[in-house]
């Protein structure tokens, strides 16, 4: 195992990670332009559910894994449905949406570890690893890196392609008028809910399998989707996956001779600066 | 008896910390989530001064102000260039970042394990190392900022506070340098906030960077949000009830893991309601 491709290696597989939380992020953040931070706690109920299935129940990963990314798109979907579309209709502010989502965030976060306590859990399977260029990669991270690929290949698909994705499209450019030429936007944001909220539970249940579960890493995933997104140019779908890999080089190469302690430090110093120095991102939606 | 004081020591810190934020939240509209990170400063600037400098308290408290003044001057001074979600988003980082240097600078900080045996205070020799001292202390201590913060609001400065928070840019065409007022408002509450954690650290007598996490920060915004944005009653009102609450779910029998999660649900949800329903909070004169 040498370092230099084991941490390009290490960077390929946090950028998989971080691109497939800010990919359902910037897809919600692009109907009512507000940061939900309830995000990274659904994506960890999607991974505890996944979770729950194969260990308690004996249900094959698949079928957990599929179980887990329904769980997470229908919780997404409620939460639209009872919270945030009643904030739309009173035209409440983006701060109010904000504050919202960070108090959805705190009981989600709590009711899972109620539910499954606040220790680290492992799902238990070993991965079979390979090496490649002198560094090793185990199966799950490989599936964590085709997932991405797939995911954001069928998201550009759905939103170029076809006519829901137009209906997107046009709320994210205005909702008002969308209504006013006809789109049912409380369908299809809820749509929109239910299809990034599954995103983010596939990234629940890729870095459980990856590294373990905890009722905190909802929060981390979070902030890493949400950084990427801004950097990446919030909003923008794909932006966001530049935004994700580009966060992973510099965390990884970042920590290169320092504790790994100060990761959240240099990936909030990223931010930082690009809020300072270009605020719009990488890529401008 | 211990116990009643225990909490009113508690809740007094909390309402200094709930005080503060509402100048920066409240007053002028900037949703700030780094107030845990100048209550760290403040409580480890005391902490540190009195054990390896064996300073006394009230003069490690005024260091401990000062330095939360000037961290705040730098951090508000980045932040200052951003608004709406950004400024929100910012200042939650610069609270991460705040964290993991106390954790990683273990020969200043004491790193994960803190520093233990901060001493009560003491003043001319006169010991003020019993609850009920330490209590009234605290309790000056809140009736002190409470008529600061009344001051400052009621001032012409807070009229521009409140200008801000209404329309920035019409107060910019007046030619108030709004930036000036943000910065002084942030530095002003980050001194406040140093107040409580110079009180928490010598009350408790061990500190460690756990205490001062993002997670502070966001109950010390419930405590704002809940207990009303804008008022500094308010603030007073959330402080109590927060702290009061998960103590009334001790009493009903849960173990106190279950207590601290079922804490959490409550706190959450309250907001959740109270966004949906009352989003000006208890008794607030600001809606978000």
């Amino acid at each position: 195992m040498s370092l230099i491709p084991q941490l390009i290696l290490n960077s390929l597989i946090a950028g998989s990670i971080y691109s497939l939380v800010a990919l359902g992020f910037n897809l919600i953040y692009g109907t009512k332009r507000f940061f939900n931070l309830s995000h990274g706690a659904v994506a960890i109920i999607g991974g505890y559910i996944a979770f729950y299935f194969t260990k308690s129940l004996g249900v094959g990963i698949i079928v957990s894994s599929i179980i887990g990314i329904l769980a997470a798109g229908i919780l997404g979907y409620l939460l639209d449905r009872f919270v945030f579309r009643k904030l739309r209709q009173r035209k409440a502010s983006d701060m109010v949406f904000l504050i919202t989502s960070l108090g959805l965030m705190i009981v989600l976060q709590a009711v899972t570890a109620l539910l499954f306590t606040n220790d680290f859990q492992i799902f238990s399977s070993q991965f079979t690893s390979y090496q490649i260029f002198g560094g090793v990669i185990t199966q799950v991270q490989i599936i964590i890196i085709v997932s991405v690929i797939v995911i954001s290949t069928g998201l550009f698909l759905l939103l170029k392609k076809t006519r829901f994705g137009k209906m997107v499209r046009a709320i994210s450019d205005d909702e008002e008028v969308s209504k006013i030429v006809g789109i049912d936007t409380n369908k299809v944001i809820g749509w929109v809910f239910f299809i990034g909220s599954a995103i983010a539970g596939l990234s629940g249940i890729l870095s459980g399998l990856d590294i373990g579960l905890e009722p905190t890493m909802g929060l981390s995933l979070l902030f890493k989707g949400v950084i990427a997104a801004v950097i990446g140019g919030v909003g923008n779908v794909y932006g966001g996956i530049l935004g994700a890999f580009l966060l992973a080089f510099v965390e990884n190469f970042g920590i290169w001779g320092i504790s790994s302690e100060w990761k959240d430090v240099i990936s909030f110093g990223l931010l930082i600066v690009f809020l300072l120095f270009r605020p719009q991102g990488i890529l401008k939606k | 008896m211990e116990y009643l004081l225990h909490l009113a020591i508690v809740i007094s810190i909390y309402s200094i910390l709930g005080l503060s934020l509402n100048l920066i939240v409240g007053y002028t509209g900037l949703v700030s989530m780094t107030q845990a990170a100048f209550y760290a400063i403040g409580a480890y600037a005391t902490a540190i001064a009195m054990t390896s400098y064996d300073i006394n308290f009230f003069l490690a408290i005024l260091i401990g102000i000062i330095i939360s003044g000037l961290c705040a001057l730098i951090i508000g001074y980045v932040l200052s260039r951003f608004d709406g979600d950004y400024f929100t988003l910012g200042s939650l980082g610069f609270n991460i970042i705040i964290t993991a240097i106390l954790v990683n600078w273990r020969g200043f900080t004491g790193g994960a394990t803190g520093i233990p045996a901060i001493p009560r205070p003491s003043l001319f020799g006169f010991d003020l190392s019993t609850n009920l001292t330490f209590f009234i202390l605290a309790l000056l201590a809140v009736v002190v900022i409470y008529f600061i913060c009344k001051f400052i609001v009621r001032s012409s400065f807070g009229r521009v506070l409140k200008a801000i928070r209404e329309d920035e840019k019409a107060i910019q065409v007046f030619g108030y340098n709004t930036h000036y007022y943000k910065l002084a408002i942030f530095a002003i509450g980050a001194m406040m906030a140093a107040v409580a954690g110079a009180l928490y650290a010598s009350y408790l007598s061990y500190i460690s960077p756990a205490t001062f996490d993002l997670n502070e920060s966001v109950f010390i915004l419930s405590i704002v949000v809940l207990g009303g944005l804008a008022n500094n009653k308010g603030a007073i009102w959330g402080a109590a009830l927060l702290i009061l609450l998960p103590e009334a779910l001790q009493f009903v029998g849960f173990p106190s893991a279950v207590a601290e999660e079922l804490r959490q649900v409550i706190y959450g949800l309250a907001i959740v309601l109270f966004m949906l329903y009352r989003p000006q909070g208890l008794v607030g004169e600001y809606k978000l």
